[in-house]
Parts: structure tokens; sequence; C-alpha cells
């Protein structure tokens, strides 16, 4: 392609490589999300034809106590949440990453949990959470602790919420391993070879190697995490007295069950602006701290 | 889960709890299984699911290198739009989008739950765009010297290196769309269409459930997605022996 | 030797069908300038959407259910909430009618539990309900003032088709009724009672409770069967399982308290919510929880049933509930099964839980839904129905000797007690006092030390306040 300069070339190959996410996003996702916008400057019950209400939604949110319980609860579980999953994740994954006989089943054994399906997963919890009988409570009375109520606690069910939630490491802990796994051995071998030893080599070669991976993990944690619905949905449904009241499942109430689509369509676009905030935040710091092996800028 | 499959329902969360179910009560397999058809419950979703991660592997690979590799004005901001649609709650697009695919006469099929795979999902091509991005550049860069075009770089070099990065890829597909739950909901009426998670709806009413049951069915339906991660995970094992050669 | 081929196998399935995309992908690049950007993309679409599109024309083209060819059956859609075996009754109706009715095909679309109106409502919203739907008494107010339902007074006079009104038993016909007028018809229905395990009864040598036994009774009963059989100071058989802060059941406590949640024309909370008849229902309830420690502790309260099981696991002496766990809690080993009415406070009182059909206002085959649905909730389909839930028609209900039997005699026997209830008369009570008043038993529960009276008063005015924000 003489005629073509080399960078034009490469442009035009790029956006023909994007053109099925491209596509795909004129068709089936930006129509759905602007119509939610537009939804969310209305007064809509699903039932009777929405009602134009201008910014009504938007400004009922600041005197509205839900919104701000919401909005608090998914905050703090974020911040509880987040750092587990990057730490714990990647130390999951160093586990899975041991080359022993049997480490299939073990693999298998730990990502397990994040498989089981909604309603089946909670009543394990159940098993686990309940006040008198609980595995937990009953552990803890061995070594003489009168454990707390946990889910029926408004001051401990948020946290029974995080304990629930470490149960879904394995799958962060997959894309740390897949992560893992594209770290040449002779970098770390020749680390070795240098004198540094174990920790060093995983702490100077390792992990800059599988920031890419952190990045992704952080970034995507955030995301959902914020977006978090089904454990408080089967297993408290936001209560006791609010103090697991998600973002997205206050949402999905208003939208559902009290009949405001126009809200919830607000609530939801307030909650993309403070997600793509947060994740900018995220994106603008990566250029200090993630290494890019094979970045072509 | 498994002694709770045993039980009947009365004993499920006795006080204290049994361990042992004494004596089991097997016969909850068997009923969950007669009970609701899970046979082709089954079927309708192993086919959603394999569609799902045709589609993504063939989209998400090819989109993804797009990101990683290839420059081009706009595509970090296209990138954050990517990350974008990935937040804003489905609840409040669940009705426009049922509105689309109505219109496109899909409801009551498969189609809404397959085709939009084929568009690549933001999830996996943000994790492959990860991945591709941690690969050194040099093979390829000689590879294009060789005369190579993108196809022919995606096929030789990329792909050999990438294998734990699309076993992820589609262990992650599948589990989502055999979990799936409202989705099928919403687009799936006809109870011949339904899928797995519907299914296991079925043992719960506004007022009761029936525990045994509904963990004899969990259990039975979560083998599936073992096997496949069990199948899966091997490629972790084999991309340790393919990096070392290749790098 | 399996191994490695399955790999391979699955792997090179893999790579033939990304080469196949990169191939187009590439391949446009190559051929420089009219690059069809969406080649890949366009091919797959269009070939769908060609193929799809005439499906919906089709349906528009032909609007109505006008003759057809002898072999075109009208397809009638059918929601419903139930799941499981609560669906075999239905398959049962649907294909006795479907015999009787050779032009009328039924299907049955059926979504367990709580999503079902997170379904429906998205189908109505987008223009593609079911022909007939099934809801809750509770949602009654809300969808029919909307619009979503056909006002059925023409189909029930009709000379064609009529159905006679009379055969109901009393109360279940008013649920589905908004400002006088019928909407949908009853399926099912539940009004509250008292469970009681003879077993226990025996063993503590406490007589059984008896119709029209009051607070003070039932206070008694319980506090006689709270027993700590093994000394070690805490309860190891509980005088009553009470199903925590569930809102709903709760307005038996005040309508037998001589209280009313809203106003009877269904705008104000204030004076209701809070009034002294109300606080009496929380006090007493609360203080079976705290002061007179006859319940056990809710281990959930999320669950309809506060999560407990004392009862079910023969460790609970009463449980006041619903109708709908009945059949499991009469097979239980653990049990010895007896049923009264709720106890009598002020007044004697109940409140009824209700499901019922209607058909939407925008199906295009009303009048064959009217005739599925007459079928489906008259004499016909009672008779079905009575071996799963109670029978809503009279005559059924005598004829299957249900309403002089010890149990469900009971039940049927307590329609004659209801209460008026709160829900049915406004279509904002989800938004407004349900979630206020919730608060409220959630805070007793959990605190013994709540002030009542100032906790209502907070709830009547947020639940006021919510209302003015409705209108």
């Amino acid at each position: 392609m003489p005629h073509l300069s080399a960078s034009r070339r490469e442009a035009l190959n790029f956006y023909l490589c994007i053109s099925p996410w491209l596509a795909g996003l004129l068709i089936f996702v930006l129509g759905p999300m602007l119509v939610s916008l537009g939804i969310s400057f209305t007064r809509w019950d699903l039932l009777s034809p929405p009602r134009f209400v201008g910014l009504r939604n938007y400004e009922r949110m600041l005197g509205d106590p839900l919104f701000w319980q919401s909005l608090k609860v998914t905050a703090i579980y974020t911040m509880l949440y987040v750092p587990t999953e990057l730490v714990g994740g990647l130390a999951l994954a160093l586990l899975m990453n041991q080359r022993v006989p049997g480490i299939a089943v073990f693999r298998t054994i730990f990502y397990l949990p994040s498989v089981i399906s909604g309603v089946a997963f909670v009543v394990v919890w159940m098993w686990i959470f309940h006040p008198e009988a609980g595995l937990l409570n009953l552990a803890l009375a061995q070594v003489g602790i009168d454990g707390p109520r946990w889910l029926t606690d408004p001051h401990t069910a948020l946290s029974a919420l995080w304990m629930m939630s470490l149960w879904g490491l394995g799958r962060a802990a997959v894309i740390y391993l897949a992560g893992l796994k594209g770290v040449p051995k002779e970098l770390h071998e020749a680390a070795i070879i240098d004198g540094a030893n174990a920790w060093q080599a995983f702490r100077h070669v390792t992990i800059p190697l599988i920031t890419p991976t952190i990045f992704f993990n952080l970034v995507l944690s955030l995301i959902a995490t914020f977006q978090t619905f089904t454990s408080a949905f089967v297993a408290t449904n936001g209560g006791p007295l609010d103090s697991t009241l998600f973002f997205v499942l206050y949402l999905y109430r208003q939208a559902f069950e009290r009949f405001s689509m126009g809200y919830a369509a607000a609530l939801a676009w307030v909650l993309l602006l403070i997600i793509l905030a947060l994740t900018l935040l995220v994106v603008r710091s990566s250029d200090r701290w993630v290494y890019y092996e094979g970045a072509r800028r | 889960m498994i002694s709770s499959s045993l039980k009947p329902d009365y004993a499920i969360f006795a006080v204290p709890p049994q361990l042992i179910p004494n004596p089991p009560r097997w016969a909850n397999y068997p009923e969950a299984l007669t009970f609701v058809p899970f046979g082709r419950y089954t079927l309708n979703t192993l086919l959603i699911s394999a569609v799902t991660i045709v589609g993504h592997l063939l989209s998400c690979t090819v989109v993804a290198y797009a990101f990683a590799r290839l420059r081009a004005p706009g595509r970090d901001a296209l990138f954050l739009v990517v990350l974008a649609t990935m937040m804003l709650p489905y609840p409040v697009t669940m009705v426009p989008l049922y509105v689309l695919f109505r219109a496109l006469g899909w409801i009551n099929t498969f189609l809404p739950l397959t085709v939009p795979a084929f568009f690549g999902s933001p999830l996996y091509i943000f994790l492959l765009r990860q991945f591709f991005l941690t690969l050194p550049t040099d093979l390829e860069d000689a590879a294009r010297i060789d005369g190579a075009n993108t196809a022919q770089i995606i096929w030789h070099v990329i792909l050999p290196l990438s294998r734990p990065a699309l076993a992820t890829v589609a262990i992650f597909t599948f589990q989502t769309s055999w979990n799936d739950f409202l989705a099928p909901l919403i687009y799936l009426q006809n109870p011949q269409n339904y899928t797995v998670t519907l299914g296991l709806q079925f043992f719960r009413t506004s007022y009761t459930t029936s525990w045994g049951y509904l963990m004899a069915a969990a259990l039975i339906t979560m083998l599936p997605v073992v096997i496949v991660f069990l199948l899966a995970q091997r490629l972790f094992i084999e991309g340790i022996a393919m990096t070392g050669v290749k790098g | 030797m399996q191994r490695p081929l399955l790999q391979h196998a699955s792997f090179a399935i893999l790579l033939t069908t990304l080469a196949s995309i990169l191939a187009a992908c590439s391949g446009a690049a190559n051929s420089p300038p009219p690059a069809p950007v969406e080649r890949t993309v366009v091919v797959e679409r269009t070939v769908v959407v060609a193929q799809t599109v005439e499906v919906p024309r089709e349906v528009v083209v032909t609007p109505t259910a006008a003759p057809q060819a002898a072999d075109a059956k009208i397809v009638l859609r059918v929601g419903t909430g139930d799941s499981g075996e609560g669906l075999t009754p239905h398959l049962t109706i649907i294909e006795q009618f479907e015999k009787e009715n050779p032009d009328i095909q039924v299907q049955l679309e059926p979504v367990g539990s709580g999503d079902y109106y997170a379904r429906i409502l998205t189908q109505i919203a987008a223009g593609d309900p079911p022909d007939i739907l099934q809801i809750g008494d509770d949602a009654v107010p809300n969808f029919v003032s909307k619009g979503a339902f056909v006002d059925l007074a023409p189909f029930i006079a009709s000379n064609e088709n009529p159905l006679d009104t009379g055969i109901y038993l009393p109360g279940v016909l008013e649920p589905g009724q908004w400002e006088g007028k019928q909407y949908l018809l009853p399926k099912d229905f539940s009004p509250l009672a008292v469970y009681y395990n003879k077993k226990l009864f025996d063993q503590y040598k406490i007589p059984y409770p008896t119709d029209g036994w009051t607070w003070d009774d039932f206070l008694q009963t319980a506090q006689a069967l709270t027993k700590d059989t093994n000394g070690d100071g805490k309860t190891d058989v509980w005088g009553v399982q009470l199903p925590g802060p569930w809102t709903t059941g709760f307005e038996y406590w005040v309508a037998a308290a001589g209280g009313r949640l809203i106003s009877e024309d269904g705008t104000t909370f204030t004076g209701y919510l809070d009034s002294p008849e109300t606080a009496t229902a929380v006090q007493f309830y609360a203080d079976l929880y705290h002061k007179y420690k006859v319940a056990p502790p809710p281990a959930d309260l999320n669950a309809f049933g506060g999560g407990n099981s004392e009862f079910d696991s023969g460790k609970a002496a009463l449980r006041l509930f619903g109708r709908w766990p009945q059949s499991g809690l009469k097979t239980n080993p653990n049990i010895d099964l007896g049923v009264v009415g709720p106890p009598v406070g002020a007044k004697r009182a109940n409140v009824l839980f209700w499901g019922g059909f209607g058909i939407s206002a925008i199906s295009k085959h009303q009048d064959a839904a009217w005739r599925f649905l007459r079928y489906y909730v008259g004499a016909q389909g009672a008779e079905v129905w009575k071996d799963w839930a109670l029978p809503t028609v009279k005559s059924v209900a005598e004829a299957s000797g249900q309403a002089s039997d010890p149990i469900e005699g009971v039940w049927i026997g307590e329609l004659n007690h209801l209460a008026p209830r709160a829900y049915v008369s406004t279509p904002y009570w989800g938004a407004t006092a349900d979630p206020a008043l919730r608060k409220v038993l959630e805070q007793v529960i959990i605190d013994p030390n709540t002030d009542v009276a100032a906790a209502l008063k907070t709830a009547a005015a947020d639940a006021q306040a919510a209302m003015a924000d409705q209108q």
C-alpha cells in the first residue's frame, strides 16, 4: 500500500479490528444507554406513559437519606473489598501456581465457590452465620467468644457480607494466574542467580511484570463492587435497618418495587459518573506504576 | 451443600445442624430432576454458553489486540468508552433492550443471549488487552519485517502465547452464561427454552422453598462448570511450556 | 493419549473460528480505499435481521383474532409467579381447556418468586405482556389504576360466556376490585392462622388452643411452652415462632388491636400508622420477643418466616403464618399439626393474602382470554385447584369436605373475620408505608429499648411525606 503512510494504515487497521465492538456499541449498547439517560429526566412507573420532569429526579437525591445511606454502604464495602481482592486474589493465585502433583484438583477446589449460583450460595452462608447454630458462632464459642448475630445485627451485617464475598476470590485468582503464566521463568531464575532471595525476586521481577493484571483487577473490582447486588438481594435484602442497602439494590427497588423507573435511571447515571471518576483516577495514576512490556505509544 | 441436598426440608435448618444427614434422603436427586426438566434446560444452557464462548473468543481477541498494539487517533478515548459501558447498572437498560430485541423479533429465542457476544464484551476486551500488553513486541516486529499482516501476527504470534488468557475468557464466559439469571428471565418466555438458573428458581415460591431439591439440583447443575474448569485449567500448565520455548 | 487429543481438537476449533474473522479483518485492510469498515459485522447482522424482522410484521398485519385458517390456533400467553409443583394445577386446567376448546392454545410462562414482577413490568413497558397475568392483591391498585388490566364487567355479564360471581366464598372477590369494578378474578388465597404442634402440647400437658382464644390466652400458652429443658440458662423450646418484620402479615395485629394503618380513603397515614392502637400492637409484638421472651430471635430478617425454623424442628409450639407451608408441616415427623384462628385482641380480625388473574389491557385476544379465564377461575378450575390450595368456589369447598375439615375448615372459616387491607386502598403502599413500617418492626426486634410511640410517629411522617411525593 504505497500510497498510504504507515501510520494511517495502522490507524485504519485499528478501526477495522475494533469494528465488531463499535458496531455492537451502536446496535446494542448506546441506544439503551441513551434511552435510560432520557428516562432519568422523567417520572415513569412502567405502566403508564413517562412524564418529563426535568432535573427533579437528580434534585430528589440530595434530600433522600436512603440515597446517601446506600452510597455510604457501597463506599465502605468497596474500601473493604477491593484491597482484599487485590491481595487475597494474588496470594491465592501464587498458591494455585505451584507445580505440585494434584494441583489441578486444588485449583478447582479453590475456584469452586465462585461457581455456585445465587440461592444455593446463600443457604450455605445462612448455615455459617446462623446466630445460634451457625458454624462460625459454634467455632467462636469453642474459644470462649460469644459471637454476634451477624446478618441480623446492623453493626455486623455488612462485615458478614464482606466475609461472604471472599468466596469469590477464586475468580480474581484465576485472572492473576493467567498473568503469572505470562511471566517468563527465565527472568525469575536470573534474579535468583544474581543473588536475590525469593521475596526480592517476587517483589522486583514478578510484581512489575504483572502490574497490568493488577491494574485490570483493580479497575474491574471497582466497577463490579460499586454494582454489588446479588448477595445483598438474596441474603439480607438491604437490612437490617438499611445497613446493607447497596446502591444498585436501592436502584432495583426503585425501578421494580416502588415503580420509579425515572428515579432509578437517574441513580444509575450518578453511579456511572462516580465509577467513571474513580476509574479515571486509577487510569491516570497507572502511568506511574503499571509496566507494559509490549506498550506501543 | 452436599449435606443439605440429602435432607428432607424440615431438617435443613435444624438446630443444631446435622452434618451427616440421618438417614440420607437420596430421593431428593431423582425427584428434583423429574420435578423440573433439567435435561432440556441443560441442553439449552450448554448451547447458549458454547455459542457465547465462540463469540467472545472471536471478537474480543481481535478488538483487544487492536487496543493493545495498534496506534490510532482516538484509541485511548475509545478504550475509556469500553470501560464506561460496564458502569451502567443493568436494571435501567433492561426495558430499552427488551424493546430493541422485540423490534428485532428476537424475544423468546436464544439470539438476545448469544448474538451480542459476537460484538465483543468490554470485560474480556479489557482482560485480553491487558494480557497482550505484557507480551514482548520483538517477535511481532520480526514478523512484521518479514511482511506478515495483522491477521498473520495475531494467528502466528499472539495466539500461541495467549492460551492462559484465552482459557480464562472461555472459563469466565461459560460460567457467566451458565449462571446468568436476569437475561434469560426477561427474554425467554416459553418454558421449553428456559435455562438451568430459571429451572432452579422453580424450587422457590413466594412463601416457601424446597431447600432439599434446590440443593440437589444446584449441585448437579454445577457439575458442568467444574468439568469445564478442570479441562480448561490444563491450558495454564501449557502456557508455561510455550512461553519457555518461545521466550 | 486422550488428553492432548481433546485439547488440540478444541484449540483447533478455536483457532479456525478466529482465523475466519481475522481473514475478513485483515483482508479488508490489504485491499485499500473503500474498505467496508463493517464487513464482518454487517454480514452477520443482515442475515439475522432479514430472517426475523418479518415475524413481528406478520403479527402487526393480522392484529385481531380474526377468523383464520382452520388450523391457525390462537396462542394465549399466561404469566404466573407460581413455580415447581405449583404449576401442576395450571397445566392440568390448561390441558382440559385445550381439549374442550381446540381453537385455543395456552402457553404458560412461569417465573418463580420475586423476579416475576421485574419481568412482567418490563414486558408491559415494552408493550409485550402475556394476555393473562397473575398478580398479588398488593399489586392490584397500582397495576389497575395505571390501566394495565381490562374491566371484566362486560365479559362477566356477556350473553355468550357469562360468569356467576355468586359462586365464590365471602371476601375472595374484593381484592380483585378497584374503585368498584372487577379487574381480576381469584386464583387462590390464604388468611393467617396459628399452627400448633400437638406433640409439645401433649408432652407438657397444656390444653390445645381453641377458636376465639384471646391475646392473653395466646401469651399464657406461649409462656407455658417456653422451656429450658437442660437447665443451661438458654431456651430450648419456644412458645411461638413469629414471622419477624413481615409488614403485610403484621396488619393482623393492628386490626386485632382495633386500629388500621391507613385512612379509609387511602390517603392518610398520620393518625393511623401512629395511632395508640397501632402502638399497642407493636408493643405486644415486641414484648413477645423481649419482655416475655417466648419467641426465638430472628435468625435472618430477610426471609418471610424471619428465617426461623424452630417450629419445623419441633422446637416451637406455635407458629403464626399463612397456609403456604402447610403440606410440608403435615408430613413433617417432628410435628403433629393443629391449626387455630389467630387470637382475638380488642377485636377479632384477620387479613387475607390473595392472588388472581386479569386480562391485559393491550391483549389482542381478549375474547379468547376471557373464555380461558372464565374456565381457569370458575367451577371447573376450582375442581383442580382444590387439591393444591383452598378453593375459591363455595360449592367446591363444601363438596370436597374442606369446609368442614378440622384444619382446612379453620382457614375457610377465617374468611368471616377479614379486616380491610391497607394496601388495597392505595396504589402507593409499597413506596410509602411499607418501608416505614418495616423499619419500625426491625427496630423493635433488634433493640428492646425502642420508644414505640416515637418510632411510629416518625414512620407515619415519613410515609406521609412519601405519599405527598407520589401525587
